[in-house]
């Protein structure tokens, strides 16, 4: 990965208060340099990077300057007045990478070396996080690399850690807010006849998907013809003659202006649009063919309606739009949901993306000549009352299990356990009725006066300082040696119990490495307890008691199955054979 | 299943039966045995249309020595392409357990912009346009100078159509109109004309009423059906406005322009024609003192829309002596045309009759009713002498020709009515003459009279006794069917008084009450935040629903409802309101939800279904009375009044009662489905209107709490499973074998439940 150097304008400030000195900051990858916009100045800096301990800069938004200070090894600093807070960010995030790259001397091998396919930001991802968290780290290294784990199945467990960068970056798409955008209101200033718009990326594209005519007149006019505000301007303007519903000034306006005629214009992309659209309507509610077969009604002949007469009958029909129109293309767009996924602000590459995606879809249906089909058993299926008719069976797809014993096996043993604890509460429901405290009250007086006996011994033991847990009074590598084995522990314990129940090959012998990891670890726990002194050993196997417990218990698990399933081999129960 | 009614063994593709349906299908048959009319009224939601075609169809295999024609009406294209979807299931029911015996030819027909797949003539922006460049390709003269001349481009579909003559024909099937056009397209061959061509032969035409009612279409389409036919209109409730706008024509300022256009163009062509085919004109002469019957031969390619009056000898008589001749015809226009444009100069509300109106018009233009019945024939005779094919550009002046002729051919029936100005707008000057029919018995006579069973059905007829009347017909059957529920699946409320307790109506006065335009927007938002998928809003008029929304838009109820569901607006482009719909049903479906604006009379509430997801509540806001104001309506009224004895108060009840069951019965498919209709109008006639839902449910009307409270209970207990055969009381589903277990006693049982 090489990093392309940096220039950027600063003012160089040996203190906080200092006024600074102007001049140009440049960024290699191996130091950084000061070169004053004055030749005469002294203050020329050339820096190795390496002896750079880490940055701070101030945020953007606070009401200070941006300044980015670079305190080095031996404790001075550096302090950078950057013009913008966007340049601060590009040297920031350079010095950033940079003190990263010191440090990340273990990790990249060890991960490249896996066998699952992984992008590259994903695997920068996972180094980021090992390199942030030492404790993973050491977990990685002992178990991924002594090789009781894959990577894989290291971070499988860890799906948070990865999702919730991963969300960012595969984001869902935001569908289109139902609000019109005629709801934007102008805001007046009270005194003068002018109105102001806000116009929001949000709502260029609400504006430029309902209507595609002002998204092509975007791309005609803008900028060569006219700037983008006058563009806006001129919208608006022509929406502002819409909403006084009067046609003829519409008319009259638009005879003198052709720009702002395009938007007083009924949308002809639209109109096309409609056309194409109308021919791969659903037949049984196609209303234009029934209008195409209506002899009844050729001009001037039936009955005529007086509705029909205010609509029609106006002379500047052309530059009449209503709002159920406004309202009804507002809904297809929504129900169109986003054709394409941009976050850009710049109007004019939304507009490009958004009439590439209408090309695209275009090209789409054109070459699409099942959905007739589809369309035709829609009908049919439609068609059928659904009462007369018993249910068609539901289409169903074949279960595959490569190992049906596997499944069914530990399934059944689940399922008949549950049912039975479920079974017993509810009966007991049934004849007790639900009483409020859930709990048995023995049960829970054990549990709280066992909790509470812990608490007083502890307490006892520790004297007054409540601070004060068992662990500071150990000695510092016995406690760090007890807390990394208690998170391994976990971890192989979730691990193991994950696996369950077994299924597939790969799980067996992943138990099997667990059991071995965790056979491991159980004699150091019983060689850490011997190592402390004796004052302590009670309150060392106090805590350690539990982890044991764990272990036993997974250990036990390990044969109970072992034993069963070599014992199953022949019988098969459920009449599946591999 | 498989069972027997009396004589007839009845195919039906599934496993059940709903009582009323057996009881359907047993008085359809008896009427069909009866080889009379009858009048079917079952609620929607019950399955009339496949109950009707199984019927049919099992009807014509059991007796196969006269088998009958089903012709089948419906209102719209959308409803043609459902009641064909149910026909392919049906018949590949059928097929499967009889096999090729059962084997049918079923079309559905519709016009050229519906089934062209010429993608030259499709490009024509409107039906009018895609006929003429349709003429433009096939005309008979066109055809013969393209066979000198290369360049004049034909109808490759139409030429290999023509090519294969006899042999074009359509195998056994059910063709739907995408069925056909993917046909023609195969194949080579026009699917219009292929249609057109095997209407002669099909066992089963699926087409719009206007196909049999409407005189202009029916003249060229339906002339030659078979006696032996069974004629079907489903949701037949609207049937007399359909059969009164047929024969109803209104002339306004543009059309006199239009027609002087086209005038000037005539006589251009008539001075061309005599310069280099002086000929033509004289042939047309000598045909012309024989009578217009030849008009029957004509090639099919030919057709125009046919005379918009009924009468069949009219093509017999000679054509009267003083417009045979083209320049006298067109001379005999410009008078029309010229008085006309006097009548409109009017200031006032003229309304006479058409007997009065053709003595004035003889009078002061000196044209004759003899003259002006023969006029649309002499046109049209006309325009293909003078070998025009951009009809489209000719409907003005075939306008003042139907005009004409209907004004020329009837004397009872119709009345002539003049206005200046909309009664709504009187400053601005918008005359129109309008031709207006009143009797709906007129137009749809010939049907009556030339087959031999009319079956009139609809899921509201009531008050059953009165289409007999109003189309002047004496049905066999006239039955009334009530629905049986398993369990109360429509849940109908009225709303009289809003969340403030005023309360809410459409009535004239109150419509722009804003606090009644608060109440119903507040009732709206409160629905649309529990009622799950879609919710269908129907309001009494275009003009109220925009002033309504544009109502909400201000004060901010939209923006609430928005946030709940997406909105969306029937207008009167259909285009738009097509793709709205498609969009509506999409966001059910999705599970987006939304709210669906429509309009009482409009197009929607004329046939689009909003069944199961994509409609568990309608609201009606407001009753749905047709503009009393109008002088036609008020003309018609008066005709009812004085011929049939229907008071005024009575058939506007009525006809408001129909919209309304219609608009909130488009929610039900089947029992399986459940829906809730809200009735928000504080005029107490809509209790009625369990009279017209034919359910035994009761209609509630609380107070605006309990509302809300009934309607979560409500969606809570339909959203169970449920037992869908009503074991536990009513029986409301039968199967096989309850049938075959019945005796004809049993069947007495279930027709009086």
């Amino acid at each position: 990965m090489a990093t392309r150097p940096v220039e950027k304008r600063v003012k160089y400030k040996t203190s906080v208060k200092d006024s600074g000195t102007p001049g140009f900051l440049r960024m290699r990858e191996e130091m950084f340099i000061f070169i004053p916009n004055d030749p005469r100045s002294t203050t020329k800096l050339k820096v190795q990077l390496q002896t750079i301990k880490g940055q701070k800069h101030t945020k953007e938004g606070s009401n200070k300057p941006p300044w980015l200070n670079l305190s080095n090894k031996q404790g001075g600093s550096y302090i950078f007045e950057f013009e913008n807070y966007s340049d601060l960010q590009v040297c920031r995030d350079f010095v950033g990478k940079v003190l990263a790259k010191g440090e990340d001397t273990y990790e990249k091998p060890t991960i490249t070396s896996h066998d699952e396919q992984l992008s590259a930001a994903e695997m920068e991802l996972r180094i980021k996080l090992l390199r942030e968290n030492s404790e993973l780290q050491k977990l990685h290294k002992q178990f991924v690399i002594s090789g009781v784990l894959t990577e894989a199945e290291f971070w499988a467990t860890r799906k948070k850690l990865l999702g919730g960068e991963s969300n960012k970056r595969s984001k869902q798409q935001v569908g289109l807010k139902s609000g019109m955008v005629s709801d934007i209101k102008p805001s007046t200033d009270g005194r003068t006849n002018r109105v102001t718009f806000n116009l929001t990326p949000e709502v260029i594209f609400q504006i430029f998907a309902e209507k595609p005519a002002v998204r092509q007149a975007f791309l005609n006019f803008v900028p060569n013809k006219m700037s983008e505000k006058d563009f806006w301007t001129k919208y608006f303007r022509a929406e502002y003659l819409h909403s006084t519903k009067n046609a003829v000034a519409a008319a009259a306006e638009a005879a003198e202006d052709e720009e702002l005629a395009v938007f007083l214009k009924p949308d002809d992309i639209l109109a096309s649009e409609a056309r194409r659209k109308i021919r791969r309507v659903d037949p049984t509610l196609d209303m234009d063919a029934d209008l195409g077969d209506d002899y009844t009604h050729v001009a001037d002949h039936g009955i005529f309606r007086y509705e029909i007469k205010e609509a029609t009958e106006e002379l500047n029909d052309l530059y009449r739009r209503t709002l159920s129109q406004d309202l009804n293309r507002h809904a297809a767009v929504v129900l169109e949901g986003r054709a394409v996924d941009i976050d850009s602000e710049d109007t004019r590459t939304v507009a490009e993306a958004l009439a590439r995606a209408k090309q695209v879809s275009r090209a789409n249906v054109e070459i699409d000549g099942g959905e007739n089909q589809e369309r035709l058993d829609r009908i049919s299926r439609m068609t059928e009352m659904e009462d007369l008719q018993a249910p068609r069976d539901p289409p169903l797809a074949a279960l595959c299990i490569k190992d049906p014993r596997d499944y069914f096996d530990s399934q059944q043993a689940n399922h008949a356990e549950a049912y039975e604890s479920l079974k017993e509460i509810i009966s007991l429901v049934k004849a007790k009725g639900l009483s409020n405290p859930i709990l048995k009250s023995d049960v829970a007086f054990k549990v709280f006066n066992g909790l509470t006996h812990n608490i007083s011994s502890a307490k006892y033991h520790l004297g007054k300082n409540p601070q004060e847990s068992v662990l500071d009074r150990l000695p510092n590598s016995t406690k760090e040696e007890l807390l990394h084995h208690w998170t391994s522990i976990q971890e192989l314990l979730k691990h193991f119990w994950s696996s369950y129940p077994i299924t597939a090959t790969h799980l067996q012998i992943k138990v099997g490495r667990l059991k071995d990891a965790m056979s491991d670890i159980y004699p150091q726990l019983e060689a850490l307890k011997e190592s402390v002194q004796s004052e302590l050993r009670h309150h060392v196997s106090l805590l350690v008691r539990p982890m044991q417990q764990a272990l036993e218990a997974a250990f036990q698990h390990y044969d109970a199955d072992l034993q069963r399933r070599s014992s199953k081999v022949g019988e098969r129960p459920n009449g599946y054979y591999v | 299943m498989i069972f027997q009614l009396e004589d007839v063994r009845v195919y039906f593709p599934y496993d059940n039966i709903y009582p009323e349906q057996y009881s359907y299908m047993l008085e359809l048959k008896r009427a069909l045995d009866a080889k009379g009319h009858c009048l079917l009224e079952m609620p929607t939601g019950t399955g009339k249309t496949i109950a009707l075609l199984s019927l049919i169809t099992s009807y014509r295999l059991s007796k196969p020595e006269s088998p009958v024609k089903l012709i089948y009406c419906t209102r719209t294209v959308h409803e043609m392409e459902k009641t064909l979807a149910e026909l392919k299931l049906l018949y590949s029911y059928q097929v499967q357990h009889l096999g090729a015996a059962a084997k049918i030819l079923a079309i559905g027909l519709s016009s050229r912009k519906n089934l062209c797949v010429n993608p030259r003539v499709l490009a024509s922006e409107n039906r009018d346009s895609v006929d003429a460049a349709c003429r433009k390709r096939t005309a008979n003269w066109i055809r013969a100078t393209a066979a000198e001349n290369p360049n004049v481009e034909l109808c490759d579909y139409f030429e290999s159509y023509e090519k294969a003559a006899s042999a074009a024909i359509l195998p056994p099937g059910v063709y739907t109109l995408q069925d056909l056009r993917a046909f023609g397209k195969e194949k080579g061959w026009c699917p219009y004309f292929l249609a057109r061509h095997v209407v002669q032969f099909a066992n089963v035409i699926v087409y719009s009423y206007q196909y049999l009612l409407d005189p202009k279409v029916a003249g060229i389409i339906s002339k030659e059906l078979q006696r032996e036919s069974v004629v079907v209109f489903d949701e037949a409730h609207n049937i007399d406005n359909v059969c009164i706008e047929a024969l109803s024509v209104s002339v306004r300022r543009q059309t006199l322009e239009g027609a002087t256009r086209n005038l000037n163009r005539i006589k251009q062509e008539i001075d061309r024609f005599k310069a280099t085919d002086a000929g033509r004109l004289r042939a047309e002469y000598n045909r012309l003192v024989e009578g217009l019957a030849q008009r029957g031969n004509l090639p099919i390619s030919d057709t125009w829309l046919a005379n918009p009056a009924l009468p069949d000898d009219i093509l017999k008589e000679a054509v009267p002596g003083n417009i045979r001749r083209a320049e006298h015809f067109v001379h005999v226009l410009r008078r029309l045309v010229q008085y006309l444009r006097g009548r409109l100069e009017t200031e006032n509300v003229e309304k006479e009759g058409p007997v009065g109106f053709v003595a004035s018009l003889n009078g002061q233009a000196g044209i004759d009713q003899k003259t002006l019945k023969f006029c649309y024939d002499r046109l049209h005779s006309l325009m293909l002498t003078l070998e025009i094919t951009d009809t489209d550009e000719f409907l003005h002046i075939q306008t003042i020709c139907d005009f004409a002729t209907l004004v020329g051919t009837y004397t009872r029936g119709f009345s002539i009515i003049i206005e200046p100005f909309d009664e709504r707008m009187p400053h601005i000057p918008d005359p129109v003459l309008q031709l207006s029919c009143h009797d709906a018995s007129l137009a749809i006579k010939p049907v009556f009279d030339r087959f031999q069973s009319v079956v009139i059905t609809s899921g509201t007829l009531s008050p059953i006794d009165l289409y007999p009347r109003l189309l002047n017909f004496h049905p066999v059957v006239s039955r009334s069917f009530k629905m049986s529920l398993t369990r109360d699946c429509i849940c109908p409320m009225v709303l009289t008084r809003g969340s403030d307790q005023l309360p809410v109506s459409t009535k004239f006065d109150m419509r722009s009450d804003p606090g009644v335009v608060r109440n119903y927007g507040k009732l709206l938002v409160e629905m649309v935040s529990v009622v799950p998928d879609g919710i269908v809003c129907f309001f009494v008029s275009y003009s109220y629903m925009d002033g309504i929304i544009a109502n909400w838009n201000e004060t901010g109820i939209l923006k609430e409802i928005m946030q709940h569901k997406l909105v969306f607006i029937e207008t009167q482009d259909v285009v738009e309101t097509t793709l709205a719909l498609d969009n509506y049903r999409r966001a059910c479906d999705c599970g987006r939800g939304a709210v669906f604006f429509s309009v009482a009379r409009g197009k929607v509430a004329e046939g689009i279904d909003f069944d199961r997801h994509y409609g568990r509540l309608v609201i009606m806001f407001g009753v749905p009375f047709q503009y009393t104001l109008s002088k036609i309506l008020l003309a018609r009224l008066e005709y009812l009044r004085d011929t049939f004895q229907i008071k005024e108060g009575d058939f506007l009840t009525f006809d408001a009662l129909r919209q309304a069951a219609q608009c909130v019965g488009r929610v039900i498919r089947s029992k399986a489905d459940y829906g809730m209709m809200i009735f928000a109008d504080k005029r107490h006639v809509l209790s009625i209107l369990f009279f017209f839902l034919s359910t035994s449910i009761r209609f509630t009307s609380f107070t605006y709490i309990i509302f809300f409270l009934m309607w979560e209970q409500f969606l809570r207990k339909m959203a169970q499973p449920y037992d869908k055969g009503g074991n536990s009381g009513r029986r409301t589903l039968l199967s096989q074998e309850d049938l075959e277990k019945m005796g004809d006693d049993g069947m007495q049982d279930i027709m009086h439940y």
